[in-house]
């Protein structure tokens, strides 16, 4: 029983990762998104810090702006994967369905979050190509466990958006307004030392703040022990995903007693 | 047992008007539904725009909540037993909507068998049994956006078919399709009963209604007006005839005369582009033609024919005052 229906979740994360998948490769306008997005990015993050007399800095730029694509992969696709559904008239035939929206989203988000790994490897090859930036990667097999806990944590904060997502159809603004604030608080544009100590405890809930501490600290950047960050990504995809179930349940009741599912 | 069973269903939605002070407002939608179906029937809810169909079938497909009273289909609440309910339920909406145009037929079907968890051994036989049912087996890897309404619609039942369910819902699925698809669909629907199906399907097509169902429960404004077989429907307007004049721009105060008229039951008008009909359902054997035409005086009258009534006269009777748009 408990093995027939760990079968069945797996089948459905992988129906929807491929779903996904196929989807977004008919899509002209995501394969722009994906390949120009991080080359524009990394020439600008890089270059303010190449020609403002920081070269030094430029892997740090490289890796922030690499977080950016991975967290726009999920932040934006999460709210793009809700609202394609209200389009499409699918979601209330997924609320119907016997699998629950949350598990939807999860392989449809992780999805996105390995096409953002090419997003990623644009990021290094432009920062290379632009500003003759070597990739040195100090502990290259820390660096790849870190994107891969990275990855795994920012789909399941991408899954607690996703469900707020469901409640509303102006989930593409509020992607737009919640981007620049994230990116900050994380220490993504710039070092989070520059930040108010106020908002530390901020920085701590969000997984890209300790994503990007470890990619750095791993590549050699800053000084930081990435046992730590390791342990922080673990433990807040944890809680991230008990979060999200939480929300999904709640919002699911919530919108079919409201009836806005196929508001678009 | 029955296969659904409504008791006082009632759904309230919130609505806002203005636009800086917002205020709600609410609209009643169902307002106090209860009906019984039995199990391999195929039962018929019928009603105009906006009567509720739609709500009704939604709440019972477990995708609303009822504002208050109970829904059981197949023995289960619908509110608190969605987990053991909806791998049995089959959900099929009229119109293009509900499927993933990028993606070919045989990757939306494979897509909705995951969802209901069907296991690939039998998925990989079912899927192009369902796809040949429907007449799609050409096209199945085609992607969906290249596909006419009728090659959607199709898609549809398909999909709605790929967890072989016991009870289908059906809102409107011949909505929009040329005369020759709604024919093959229906056709479907009732090979499905047939194959022992329970069929909830809504519809606001009469013939299509008394082709198909064994019952009809016609809604309006939210209420259950009546629930009979399409012949006991029919019943309802054995003793009229059906005078059908066609004509351009009678008035309104000419339209409520003909409704005053002692020995006129009922009077609806369908509006077809430029041109109005006028049913006027009258005592049968009355020959009233030519008072008609006098009370239409000045105006153009292009066509009159006298006819028997069939179930839509039952259904204009009921519906009184409402106006048909086809």
């Amino acid at each position: 029983m408990i093995l027939r229906d760990l079968k069945s979740t797996l089948r459905v994360l992988n129906g929807s990762f491929v779903m996904q998948a196929k989807d977004r490769v008919t899509s002209n306008f995501f394969i722009g998104t994906l390949f120009i997005q991080p080359v524009i990015f990394t020439l600008l993050a890089v270059g303010t810090y190449y020609y403002g007399g920081n070269p030094d800095l430029g892997l740090y730029a490289v890796i922030g702006t690499g977080m950016i694509g991975i967290w726009n992969s999920n932040l934006w696709t999460s709210g793009r994967i809700v609202q394609d559904e209200r389009r499409y008239g699918t979601m209330s035939l997924l609320v119907a369905s016997p699998t629950p929206f949350g598990l939807v989203l999860a392989g449809k988000s992780l999805s996105n979050a390995l096409a953002s790994i090419v997003a990623i490897g644009i990021t290094f090859a432009t920062g290379l190509i632009a500003f003759q930036l070597q990739p040195d990667i100090q502990d290259p097999l820390g660096f790849a466990f870190g994107l891969l806990l990275t990855l795994i944590a920012m789909t399941c904060l991408g899954l607690i958006l996703g469900s707020i997502f469901v409640l509303t159809r102006n989930a593409g603004e509020f992607v737009t307004v919640a981007n620049y604030p994230i990116f900050i608080l994380s220490g993504l544009t710039f070092p989070l030392t520059l930040l108010p100590a106020w908002t530390r405890p901020l920085s701590s809930a969000l997984a890209p703040t300790w994503g990007n501490l470890v990619l750095n600290s791993t590549a050699g950047v800053i000084l930081f022990n990435p046992w730590i960050g390791y342990a922080w990504l673990v433990g807040l995809s944890i809680i991230y995903l008990l979060i999200a179930r939480l929300l999904f349940v709640r919002i699911e009741k919530m919108v079919r007693r409201v009836g806005s599912l196929e508001e678009y | 047992m029955y296969a659904i069973q409504t008791t006082n269903l009632r759904r309230v939605f919130i609505t806002t008007i203005g636009v800086v002070r917002r205020k709600p407002k609410e609209i009643v939608a169902l307002d106090g539904v209860s009906l019984e179906v039995l199990p391999g029937e195929l039962f018929g809810l019928l009603g105009p725009n906006g009567a509720g169909k739609t709500t009704m079938t939604k709440i019972l497909a477990t995708i609303l909540l009822p504002t208050s009273g109970e829904a059981r289909v197949m023995g289960m609440d619908v509110v608190r037993d969605t987990a053991r309910l909806r791998p049995r339920l089959g959900i099929i909406f009229g119109g293009e909507r509900g499927l993933y145009w990028r993606l070919s037929g045989t990757d939306n079907l494979r897509y909705f068998s995951d969802l209901y968890k069907i296991p690939p051994e039998i998925s990989r036989k079912r899927i192009p049994e369902l796809l040949e049912m429907v007449g799609l087996s050409d096209h199945a890897d085609e992607r969906v956006e290249g596909y006419s309404r009728g090659m959607k619609q199709r898609l549809h039942i398909a999909r709605g078919l790929v967890n072989d369910p016991e009870m289908l819902f059906m809102d409107e699925p011949t909505i929009g399709l040329d005369p020759v698809a709604a024919r093959e669909l229906r056709h479907v629907i009732a090979d499905l009963n047939q194959a022992g199906k329970t069929i909830f399907l809504t519809s606001h097509y009469m013939y299509e209604i008394d082709a198909l169902c064994q019952r009809v429960a016609v809604l309006k404004k939210g209420k259950i007006l009546t629930i009979d077989t399409p012949s006991a429907l029919k019943r309802l307007v054995a003793n009229l005839e059906v005078v059908e004049i066609e004509c351009l721009g009678a008035a309104e105060t000419a339209i409520e005369q003909l409704r005053r008229h002692p020995r006129v039951e009922a009077v609806s008008v369908v509006n077809r582009e430029q041109a109005q009909v006028l049913q006027v359902q009258a005592e049968a054997g009355a020959e009233l033609v030519q008072e008609f035409l006098g009370i239409l005086e000045g105006v153009r009258v292009q066509k009159v024919i006298t006819r028997q009534p069939t179930l839509e006269d039952a259904y204009v009777k009921l519906m009184e005052g409402e106006t048909l748009n086809v």
